[in-house]
């Protein structure tokens, strides 16, 4: 249930992923009144099916996982508002956020953990065909695909979860690599490499069309896969990593750095007073990205913003 | 409150947020698994015009994905 807030808190989090509510957990241990505001509650956590990597967790659904951080920070006075925050202005100390009906709040300090955006492949019909056979999330919509041949795109730990998970469902998978070789955590790829036949890499390939009408039919790759270079599909999957979301950030003048992530020092502070940043939205491990990650990032934010509020 | 039914696949994430969010504000649906029941897929896909989950369908209204903003309004939700 969301808490009943006033408008003003000592910290502000945008972004309610793992960073985020990971953040209010300390925050709240520090007494800072807090709130964490997203309109996807849990970020890509929520989404990412069975987490096995996690400390303290054998094995926790993404979504459980958040909630259990959400209950966490809400125990410890968090107030957990599902928003999504379209603007912040304002200066150090006194930082104005407002949400998607208009709604002010203030905040001392700020924390954005906007976290990151799918990618796409750019392609013409994409847009037109997604969920039509083109689809961005295999834990939502693999399973519709039962005793159907599907490809996925990438080659990172995203595509070869999403194999994994597919193969419960599909009779064929091929999975779609750029480079020569697969990029995932070593569990998941030997998990893969146990499923046979069933999935078949087609390292150095890329698609270079999507083709269908009323509905997803067929990729045309650009290496031939018997002797042609049209796949038929019942369905495709991108799974091709993602963007930093950094609109807030850039409209405070944050400094971004040349991958376009936010900057921030080791204490996760940015370039602006009072503004910290953690999680997905900053590179501070490069492409390790990882909700053990964003956490840890989240409560160094956290005790960054406690210490620089006793300093005024 | 119009009927509200849900079609949804078991690992669906956005699913689950959905779900919360009628927890949250005690509205009462109906799950249709469309993995297992094919009437309800064929029904989905017929009248949404896509193969992606969740479908929401709110009284004779379908909303595509967790659209938060366009459920609250269909349900006279305050947000």
């Amino acid at each position: 249930m969301e808490k009943e807030a006033s408008n003003s808190f000592d910290f502000i989090s945008v972004g309610s992923g793992a960073a985020g509510l990971a953040a209010a957990v300390y925050a709240g241990r520090y007494r800072m009144k807090t709130a964490v505001f997203g309109d996807s509650f849990g970020g890509y956590t929520s989404i990412a099916g069975e987490i096995e990597n996690y400390p303290g967790y054998i094995s926790v659904d993404g979504f459980d996982l958040m909630l259990t951080m959400k209950k966490q920070a809400e125990n410890l006075g968090a107030a957990i508002i599902d928003q999504k925050i379209t603007s912040v202005k304002g200066e150090p100390g006194n930082f104005v956020v407002t949400d998607q009906n208009g709604k002010e709040y203030t905040a001392k300090t700020i924390m954005i953990a906007t976290g990151m955006e799918h990618k796409t492949l750019g392609l013409p019909n994409e847009k037109e065909l997604t969920s039509k056979g083109v689809h961005y999330c295999t834990t939502c919509d693999a399973p519709l695909y039962k005793d159907k041949v599907i490809a996925i795109v990438g080659g990172g730990d995203a595509a070869v979860k999403g194999a994994n998970l597919s193969a419960e469902y599909a009779k064929k998978i091929f999975l779609i690599v750029r480079s020569n070789k697969i990029k995932a955590e070593p569990i998941n790829y030997e998990q893969m490499k146990k499923l046979g036949d069933k999935v078949e890499i087609l390292f150095e390939t890329q698609v270079l069309q999507i083709e269908g009408a009323q509905k997803f039919e067929k990729v045309v790759l650009s290496k031939p896969i018997a002797d042609s270079p049209d796949l038929p599909l019942d369905g495709l999957f991108i799974e091709i990593g993602h963007f930093p979301r950094t609109e807030i950030a850039q409209s405070l003048d944050i400094i971004l750095d040349e991958k376009g992530f936010i900057q921030t020092d080791a204490f996760m502070r940015t370039n602006k007073e009072g503004i910290f940043a953690a999680g997905d939205v900053i590179n501070l491990f490069g492409s390790f990205k990882q909700d053990i990650t964003s956490a840890a990032m989240g409560a160094v934010a956290a005790t960054s913003a406690y210490e620089y509020l006793k300093m005024q | 409150m119009p009927n509200v039914i849900m079609y949804t696949t078991p690992t669906c994430g956005y699913c689950k947020l959905a779900k919360e969010f009628f927890k949250e504000h005690n509205v009462e649906v109906t799950e249709k698994d469309v993995t297992v029941d094919l009437e309800a897929r064929e029904y989905m896909i017929q009248k949404s015009g896509q193969l992606g989950v969740p479908v929401i369908e709110v009284g004779d209204v379908m909303v595509l994905g967790f659209d938060k903003n366009k459920l609250s309004q269909l349900l006279n939700i305050q947000q």
